[in-house]
């Protein structure tokens, strides 16, 4: 990192003004000149501001730093206890606050990463804020992972053109820098999934191919695992069913070898949709069952694979069950009120507890002035064909035909917008 | 010149609502069922699907 882009980052982190950095030192322009790199300060003059900012010029201790740096970068990669990643991140933040190190811009750009692995989107972005500032400074690894980063912080927040727009970037800005395989891999892994989450069904298909022949050579088997399931997931989409199983299969395989029930799970919980599609109910609610059974499931997961149940149970008339699942399903929803889906299984809940129990005003209530409002603001555009559908047909069956076509217009026209994805 | 800077400004507008469809682009489907791996590693502590 160049030793003007360094003091700009000190100053801004300090919160100091130019002025205050280069009082009695060098003129306010010509501190400018340096942090923009367009002039180089002589040692003397570098050496008094990096006094200023409290900063240590130590060779050796940069060394120990850039180990201490590469660790802790590797740590954000792969299953690590949350405690050390944490502890590593205050050692080196004390260190980095003491010392000039050329691992500190490396080191702020992934604290990007940290933070929205430890769940703080907020810190994230501000993160993202304070670096911009010096962000057209980077050079080509900098902006590598600045790119990468910033995707990451879009796909976290669920906005996922802006995301793959940033891994575009970082994917041409690697083909200018030496970094190991694993790397780009990772990327296109990343891509892989986001292309998943766009519909993008055959880029995904392509990246999650690239990415699988590295992990392998790798042997990284828990992200093979991942690339298979996601595989699954496209291959399913375009009703290749049996391709699609046997990538599970693979996935739910290697999940086995590496006791990843994370993996086996996802793997299961994929199985019951891609059964529930074909309409083969049996099998679907058999993989259901199998994600509910495992106690170490967290509650999101849980709701997801209880209200699937519901409707799987609906869909066959087993209302004795489905109301059994409605009432465990009602349990665990009081683990989730903090939960950002809680609204959604909510509603899903309510609304087959009403069409069990032959509700019908509460039903057509909940589900048109409620839940139908809340799925179009959230743009979930699937879950809208199901309840539309679903209100459309009760209407249809009670006689209320004009109400009916509404609503399967309505079905329709959110099934165009899936498709144009 | 008057054809010029019509037909520039109907381009930007249609440009511009290009952009704002794109970004306003419905974003996680995945609701219904169907769930991706996460783009982080697996934690370790609990079973998160999300």
């Amino acid at each position: 990192m160049e030793i003007g882009s360094f003091i700009k980052l000190q100053r801004v982190k300090k919160g100091m003004t130019q002025e205050e950095l280069a009082e009695g030192i060098v003129s306010m322009s010509y501190l400018s000149k340096i942090e923009n790199l367009r002039t180089e300060a002589s040692p003397e003059v570098i050496s008094m501001l990096c006094t200023r900012l409290g900063i240590e010029l130590d060779s050796e201790t940069n060394i120990t730093i850039k180990e201490k740096c590469e660790q802790w970068f590797d740590m954000l990669f792969e299953v690590n206890d949350k405690e050390e990643i944490i502890e590593r991140f205050n050692e080196l933040n004390e260190l980095m606050t003491l010392v000039r190190s050329d691992s500190l811009m490396l080191f702020e750009i992934h604290k990007i990463r940290y933070y929205l692995i430890m769940g703080e989107a907020d810190n994230a972005l501000e993160q993202i804020n304070s670096l911009n500032e010096v962000s057209g400074n980077f050079d080509s690894l900098h902006s590598f992972y600045w790119f990468k980063y910033k995707g990451n912080y879009n796909s976290y927040k669920g906005e996922f053109v802006q995301a793959m727009r940033m891994y575009k970037l970082a994917e041409e800005k690697f083909k200018h820098v030496d970094l190991p395989d694993v790397q780009q891999a990772d990327l296109q892994y990343t891509m892989a999934i986001t292309h998943s989450k766009l519909r993008n069904t055959l880029e995904t298909i392509e990246y999650a191919e690239k990415a699988i022949d590295i992990f392998q050579k790798e042997y990284n088997f828990v992200r093979c695992a991942q690339c298979h399931i996601v595989l699954g997931i496209s291959y399913r989409r375009i009703k290749m069913y049996e391709k699609a199983i046997k990538h599970y299969n693979l996935a739910k395989h290697l999940g086995e070898l590496n006791k990843s029930k994370q993996v086996i799970q996802l793997t299961n919980q994929n199985l019951g949709y891609l059964y529930s599609t074909i309409g083969d109910t049996k099998e679907a609610i058999k993989f259901f069952i199998e994600v509910i059974k495992d106690e170490e499931v967290q509650v999101s997961g849980r709701l997801m694979a209880l209200t699937n149940l519901i409707k799987e149970y609906y869909r066959i008339q087993n209302y004795e069950k489905a109301q059994e699942m409605i009432i465990e399903a009602e349990r665990v929803l009081e683990l989730a009120k903090n939960d950002v889906y809680y609204k959604l299984y909510y509603y899903i809940i309510h609304t087959y507890t009403y069409a069990i129990n032959d509700q019908h005003d509460k039903f057509t209530l909940l589900v048109t002035e409620e839940f139908i409002p809340y799925l179009r603001k959230q743009k979930d555009y699937a879950n809208l064909i199901v309840y539309s559908n679903m209100v459309a047909k009760h209407f249809e069956t009670v006689g209320r035909y004009k109400d009916s076509v509404k609503y399967y217009k309505l079905a329709n026209l959110a099934y165009e917008e899936v498709v144009n994805l | 010149m008057k054809k010029v800077i019509a037909s520039l400004a109907l381009g930007t507008l249609l440009m511009g609502g290009f952009l704002f469809a794109q970004d306003n682009q419905p974003t996680d489907l995945a609701t219904t069922g169907e769930l991706e791996p996460s783009i982080f590693k697996a934690s370790i502590t609990g079973v998160s699907l999300y």
